[in-house]
């Protein structure tokens, strides 16, 4: 049922932004290495945070973009570099919602790989370090 | 008499010549009968089943050997008061899952399958499966079936698994 929801979302989000991977192929990566703690539709759930409607929030800044690369989920999965670049950019499609601000600039293999090479040890203090500069930068404008 | 008159007497008098009160019974009856049949007429209708995320079933969802079981790892909510899909009354269904692949033999399809878990009271203790293909070393969090996956649930004890079909594998 979740699949029917999010196919005419899909569709709709590849039409207007291009540049994802319609091929199925990203579903099928995103429900086999994210969606078991992520959930289907990025809502989390417990412990998990939640990505529907806040994970764009990270692109508002370069470290915020790198760490979306470097969490551990992302950085040690079994995905390919060019696989994770659709994913992730699958994700902001998908997920982000009005937190995404355009134009985004996708995330590419050749972007992510040196990047998934320093995997974060630490992620919940480094995510709220993250989280309350971008924060503050959004006061200061 | 006026002219409107002449012209229903006229039209009248021709269908009572032309037809029957029984005709008029045997016409109504075949519309009916045959109205009601035309959903039980032998079409096609396991294309319909072919859809993705729609797979063919067969086999026994209360036994082991059931094809999305094939990575499970706990007792069949089948048994338990649930089903392969939902929980039993007075349990809470986990929304984090352990996701894996089962090849389906009825349509030969590789499906993506949420074990979700059911959680909230002890362990029901009917039909403990452990088939546990694809299940990869803990250091693989989210490719193990041997932690407890009753996560984001208001209580941690678990009951019983669940087998769901979420998808259509991508085969490469």
């Amino acid at each position: 049922m979740a699949r029917l929801i999010l196919l005419p979302v899909f569709f709709w989000s590849a039409l207007v932004l291009g540049a994802v991977d319609d091929s199925g192929r990203v579903v099928f990566d995103y429900q086999m290495n994210c969606q078991g703690c992520h959930t289907p539709d990025g809502a989390g759930a417990g412990s998990v945070p939640t990505m529907k409607g806040h994970v764009g929030v990270f692109l508002q800044s370069q470290e915020g973009r790198e760490y979306l690369v470097r969490v551990p989920g992302s950085a040690t999965s079994a995905l390919s570099d060019e696989r994770l670049a659709a994913v992730l950019n699958w994700i902001m499609y998908e997920f982000a919602g009005d937190s995404l601000q355009l134009p985004f600039a996708p995330y590419t293999a050749a972007e992510v790989a040196p990047l998934r090479e320093k995997p974060l040890n630490e992620v919940d203090a480094y995510r709220e370090r993250l989280l309350r500069a971008i924060a503050g930068a959004d006061a200061r404008e | 008499m006026n002219f409107f008159d002449k012209v229903f007497e006229q039209r009248s008098r021709q269908l009572a010549q032309r037809s029957s009160r029984r005709g008029l019974l045997k016409g109504l009856g075949a519309l009916l009968v045959g109205g009601a049949s035309i959903p039980l007429l032998p079409v096609a209708r396991a294309a319909g089943n072919e859809s993705p995320g729609r797979p063919l079933e067969e086999g026994d969802p209360s036994s082991c050997d059931y094809w999305r079981y094939c990575a499970i790892d706990g007792f069949l909510c089948d048994c338990c008061g649930g089903s392969a899909n939902t929980c039993p009354p007075g349990t809470e269904m986990s929304p984090v899952t352990w996701i894996g692949t089962c090849h389906n033999p009825a349509d030969g399809r590789n499906y993506v399958i949420s074990y979700n878990d059911c959680c909230g009271k002890s362990s029901c203790g009917a039909c403990l499966c452990m088939r546990d293909e694809g299940d990869r070393p803990v250091y693989r969090p989210d490719k193990t079936n041997d932690i407890n996956w009753c996560l984001g649930t208001s209580s941690a004890s678990y009951h019983c698994s669940t087998a769901i079909v979420v998808g259509v594998a991508f085969d490469d």
